[in-house]
């Protein structure tokens, strides 16, 4: 047993790190989250220089080769910074249906574009159940026919240039891969607390063309729950990176407030506090990279990955909501950076599935009969 | 980063299993209580079975008749057992007894002590506290008095696990009055044979027995079973101390495991209101919640056992696990007494009690996990102020100084 990095995945991680503390600080994300579009083209080019996009991708697809693993390290800083965008969408979830399904076209075409970060995509799976289960999806579309309905909380759909979407051809859950700039295609804008860029997307019957297929007709059941499990320990890592930023602007904070003559850390009751914060990170760390890595290896993780994720929404947003009491009257302001952090975690806890979707599958991996 | 066993590790705990089968563990007479650590009852004669297949030197360098495997072993071992749910109550004491003996005993003590601990035929109970010494170690009193080749204690310590059925106390007593209130305490190992000595039981709440207390009534102990240098001993009890919350909860995950996989059978097999307790969806979602605790509680502690493995340094990750470990027993605990409901309390050998009585018994022996070894209290302390660098009070600051 091992819990080090590898020494690349520890460049990959510091050159993060440093990468994102000065290109990424908290003004920026403040800045984009009350921005209505929300998105740093310069930022976005810049990690597309350094490869990020790609990381999933084959080197003769212009990708890196890297292993989930090595994308759930890099989105734990990124989870650190705060940083916003279609990162885990478009080059963890999007860009693992692509791999999985694609035809050689269909990979030409795609995957060197989104290595370099020229194209983005995004998952529309989401109905009006609010499921993230893909039993639920009920859009109903022919092939090389007209797709009419609606898909919710479809992520950063508005610098989206392409969609997968979740629907079904006759009863068979399949895969679209759909250019936003097709006709009939409407993108409106939910107003969430995270600052994060949601979307109702909207088809008025929209041409489906029989290559925009991705894979074959009913393959949707077996591809999306490799891709919704990507997706959830990458929102994982999220959580775990913002909950440790929390943690050290506690602790910082702990160690020059000071209050009745010395630093307020210097109490039992904050210190205790700040104790079940290292034991929260710490512990929803150990499950994320235990179930990354046992994905990663190719074996059946579908139990760890939900573990890791219903653990991480609740120790995480508690470490967040302990940040709040922790800090005091300055954090309610929304200049302060916590209130971003908790609102990322928060809208981490519930994309890919909340932990209580998560808890039934683990509840079933215990061996509880029945499923509700 | 790796999460398997080496093939190494993975074929001793085929071996470890191979041997649970062949020697069920309900099959050993039982000494003493179950404390409800993980680690099982007392049982002296499950300790000379792993003393005969050599399992408890095995990590011992070879010049003192061990095998020399690596430290990793010990952690395969004590699963395997806790999830076989077998009695080796003492077996983490006798490790670190051993351990410190190999690093800091005398030729005596590694003549005389140590071919008895690798037959399984010690226990070792720890003389540390005192009725005004609980958390405050540094305020105990009892003290031992150079005279000629021997040392004489005289005190009262209490709260002494299984004293009445080991064979040695490991005594911490004062040995000078130096004026660094950290210094001048030093170690003894002293058997309970030893004249001077009276050892009385404390019954516990559950109705049974696991404390007492010892009177040391001018105890004469000669001066080579002192373990570690004179007046060092306090460095050697917080050592100790460290390695009591990591090897002494190590087994709590594996053991709670077992704990979640009968309330899930329970859980299966039970009808309430018509329908099997396991579609409740509240029931459902707190034994998932729980599986998932335990899960993070493994891992919590395999990380800890890697930093060991690895020499690198540890600030606050055993304290952090004792905690984590705790809590987590009495989260446990308590969710299966809401399980089980009115039959919860029902004890062992009860007509109508369900799970063998043993959940209302964990119910009581866990309560006292978060008080023993240290406090919750204290050691969230060490984990603020060791971990994270948070400013010390008065009393923390005496126990990091003397680091």
């Amino acid at each position: 047993m091992d819990f080090r990095l590898s020494p690349a995945q520890q460049i990959l991680t510091t050159t993060a790190r440093a990468f994102l503390r000065q290109h990424c600080p908290p003004e920026l994300v403040q800045r984009l989250a009350l921005d209505e579009r929300g998105f740093d083209e310069a930022l976005w080019r810049r990690m597309a220089e350094l490869g990020w996009p790609g990381l999933m991708i084959p080197s003769d697809l212009g990708g890196s080769d890297g292993t989930l693993l090595d994308v759930i390290l890099l989105v734990e800083e990124m989870g650190r910074a705060g940083l916003p965008g279609p990162f885990v969408t478009s080059a963890v979830v999007a860009t693992s249906l692509v791999l999985a399904a694609g035809s050689p076209a269909q990979h030409k075409r795609m995957l060197p574009t989104l290595a370099a970060g020229e194209r983005i995509a995004s998952l529309a799976l989401v109905e009006e159940s609010g499921s993230f289960e893909p039993a639920s999806v009920g859009l109903a579309c022919a092939v090389a026919g007209r797709l009419s309905g609606r898909k919710l909380f479809v992520k950063d759909a508005h610098v989206a240039d392409d969609l997968v979407v979740a629907v079904r051809i006759g009863a068979a859950l399949s895969l679209l891969v759909v250019p936003t700039d097709r006709p009939g295609i409407a993108r409106l804008p939910l107003d969430a607390i995270s600052g994060e860029k949601l979307f109702e997307v909207t088809f008025d019957r929209v041409e489906v063309r029989p290559d925009d297929l991705l894979g074959r007709v009913g393959d949707g059941a077996a591809l999306l729950p490799p891709a919704l499990r990507a997706g959830a320990l990458a929102r994982t890592a999220e959580m775990v990176g913002g909950a440790q930023r929390v943690l050290e602007l506690v602790v910082e904070h702990a160690k020059t407030r000071v209050q009745g003559g010395r630093p307020i850390g210097g109490y039992q009751a904050i210190q205790h506090a700040c104790a079940d914060l290292v034991r929260d990170v710490d512990a929803a760390r150990a499950l994320l990279y235990a179930a990354a890595w046992k994905d990663a290896e190719g074996r059946a993780a579908e139990a760890d990955a939900a573990l890791a994720k219903a653990y991480a929404a609740d120790a995480c947003l508690a470490v967040a909501r302990r940040g709040h009491q922790i800090f005091g009257a300055i954090s309610y302001c929304e200049e302060h950076p916590l209130h971003l952090l908790h609102k990322r975690i928060q809208a981490a806890s519930l994309d890919f599935g909340d932990a209580q979707l998560h808890l039934e599958t683990v509840a079933r991996a215990i061996g509880l009969e029945g499923r509700l | 980063m790796n999460f398997d066993f080496t093939e190494a590790e993975q074929a001793f705990a085929d071996e470890v299993r191979r041997f649970l089968r062949a020697n069920p563990p309900e099959t050993f007479a039982v000494d003493g209580m179950d404390a409800g650590y993980g680690s099982g009852a007392n049982s002296r004669a499950f300790m000379r079975a792993l003393g005969a297949q050599g399992w408890l030197s095995m990590c011992w360098p070879k010049s003192l008749g061990g095998r020399e495997q690596p430290m990793f072993m010990k952690l395969v071992l004590m699963e395997e057992l806790a999830l076989a749910g077998a009695p080796f109550g003492p077996l983490a004491g006798v490790w670190q007894t051993a351990d410190a003996i190999i690093e800091l005993g005398t030729g005596r003590l590694r003549r005389e002590v140590l071919p008895a601990i690798a037959r399984g035929e010690t226990a070792f109970w720890q003389g540390y506290s005192e009725p005004d010494a609980g958390s405050d170690l540094l305020a105990l009193k009892t003290e031992a008095r150079r005279d000629g080749d021997d040392y004489v204690i005289r005190g009262h310590k209490i709260w002494s696990s299984h004293a009445g059925i080991a064979t040695h106390g490991l005594v911490f007593a004062r040995t000078s009055r130096e004026a660094r209130r950290s210094r001048g305490f030093s170690m003894f190992v002293v058997a309970n044979s030893t004249p001077g000595m009276d050892i009385r039981p404390i019954r516990s709440m559950t109705g049974e027995v696991y404390h007492h207390e010892v009177f040391l009534d001018d105890v004469r102990v000669p001066a080579d079973l002192m373990l570690g240098p004179p007046g060092e001993g306090f460095q050697a009890l917080l050592n100790g101390l460290d390695a009591d919350r990591f090897w002494g909860r190590f087994y709590k995950a594996p053991a709670l495991a077992r704990v979640l996989r009968q309330l899930v059978d329970y859980a299966n097999t039970t009808r309430v209101g018509g329908a099997p307790l396991a579609h409740d969806p509240s029931v459902r979602r707190r034994l998932a919640a729980i599986a998932a605790d335990i899960a993070a509680l493994r891992l919590v502690f395999y990380r800890a056992g890697c930093l060991i493995r690895d020499g690198a340094p540890l600030t606050y990750e055993t304290a952090m696990a004792k905690v984590y470990a705790d809590e987590t027993g009495q989260k446990l605990a308590r969710l299966a007494m809401d399980l089980l409901g009115i039959w919860g309390p029902l004890r062992e050998g009860s007509r109508w009690a369900k799970l063998g009585g043993h959940i209302s018994h964990l119910y009581q022996t866990t309560l006292g996990h978060t008080i023993a070894g240290g406090t919750a209290e204290i050691l969230r302390t060490s984990v603020a102020v060791r971990g994270l660098g948070l400013p010390a009070e008065p009393r923390a600051a005496v126990e990091s100084k003397a680091r």
